[in-house]
């Protein structure tokens, strides 16, 4: 398929680029614990971390701390956050708790959650460009403003690295981002965009491009390629 | 998931050949784009083309929404360490094993590893 005929395809899906043009904008707005400034910059980071000469070797590597040194940065993010942001990019599966337990020390863990929602959003907006061998989008515009900083009611440990929401109504990976609602608007926008499409997701059979089971087929082997657990 | 809407269509999946496609129909080349698009091989546009001849344009793009998807959801699900549910540890714990799963990193931030059996219903696991 040529480019051309993937933007042509994706005509046909108005609901779906309709989605990725303001969901990209709105991921620049100021968040609730990071600015639009800083958003930005980090999302520019992260398309950074897959050119780090570091992040390369480190994946290479049969463990990532057994290689150092600095990652070729490109934002005045802090220290931890640039390293959490190459990290989330490149090597998910071999992130650790202790190692999340000093990136939070050094950001605070809501800081830590709105980061990690602000790129597993931008990552499928990228993700499915580069799938589809279309161009990547010109940054977000980065929105004024100062984070109120407020956390949320009604979360708590509910036994993951992060505070989640403590109504357990919702499965596990549905409240993962629970502890930044205003950006995990972004974040369930998205991911029903793509794959679980409201009501839709409770049938186990669907009319779509592809079958149920071939769409589950894809998502096993993305999750296998990237060591995820869950 | 895969297991759950293959029986809902009375077909067989063999979650032990998942490289190779499953037994899902057109699988193997669907694993192959998958694979493909994940680690931005070299051999992307032409896989895509393939895909597209035995799939069709909106087959493509669904089969790149749902990369995408999940390279974004095992991300979010990787970084804030969250569990497995409890009744998606018991539905796994037949294939976890044999697949090697639990031998990933993450699945150490899940406390029960499950007891072997199948859901009634697998999506209220996620209700």
């Amino acid at each position: 398929m040529t480019l051309t005929n993937a933007e042509a395809a994706l005509e046909l899906d108005e609901s779906l680029a309709a989605t990725h043009e303001q969901v990209w904008q709105r991921l620049g707005n100021c968040g609730t614990w990071w600015t639009g400034r800083e958003r930005v910059a980090a999302i520019s980071e992260a398309r950074q971390a897959l050119i780090c000469s570091l992040c390369s070797e480190r994946s290479e590597a049969l463990s990532p701390v057994m290689v150092s040194g600095e990652h070729d940065s490109i934002s005045n993010l802090p220290p931890a956050a640039i390293d959490f942001v190459h990290r989330l990019t490149t090597d998910p599966g071999r992130l650790s708790e202790k190692w999340a337990s000093q990136v939070i020390e050094s950001i605070t863990e809501e800081a830590y959650v709105e980061l990690a929602t602000v790129i597993s959003t931008q990552y499928v907006i990228d993700s499915f460009a580069r799938c589809l061998g279309l161009p990547l989008r010109d940054l977000p515009k980065a929105g004024d403003g100062m984070p109120n900083r407020i956390r949320p009611d009604g979360v708590g440990d509910v036994g993951a690295w992060v505070s989640q929401t403590i109504d357990k109504s919702l499965a596990n990976v549905s409240r993962a981002a629970s502890l930044v609602p205003d950006t995990e608007i972004l974040w369930r926008e998205i991911v029903q965009s793509h794959y679980s499409r409201g009501p839709q997701f409770a049938d186990l059979v669907w009319d779509r491009g592809l079958t149920r089971p071939q769409v589950e087929l894809v998502a096993s082997t993305v999750s296998a390629l990237n060591e995820c657990f869950y | 998931m895969l297991r759950a809407s293959s029986e809902a269509i009375r077909s067989e999946v063999d979650l032990a050949r998942l490289e190779v496609g499953a037994e899902v129909e057109n699988g193997e080349l669907l694993v192959r784009y998958a694979e493909s698009a994940a680690r931005g091989d070299s051999d992307l546009d032409k896989v895509r083309e393939e895909l597209a001849s035995r799939v069709g344009q909106l087959g493509v793009i669904e089969a790149a929404a749902t990369v995408s998807a999940f390279e974004g959801l095992n991300r979010i699900a990787d970084a804030t360490g969250i569990q497995l549910d409890a009744g998606l540890a018991d539905e796994s714990a037949d294939f976890r094993s044999t697949l090697g799963l639990d031998a990933y990193s993450g699945a150490s931030s899940t406390d029960s590893q499950g007891t072997p059996g199948r859901a009634g219903n697998v999506m209220e696991i996620f209700s």
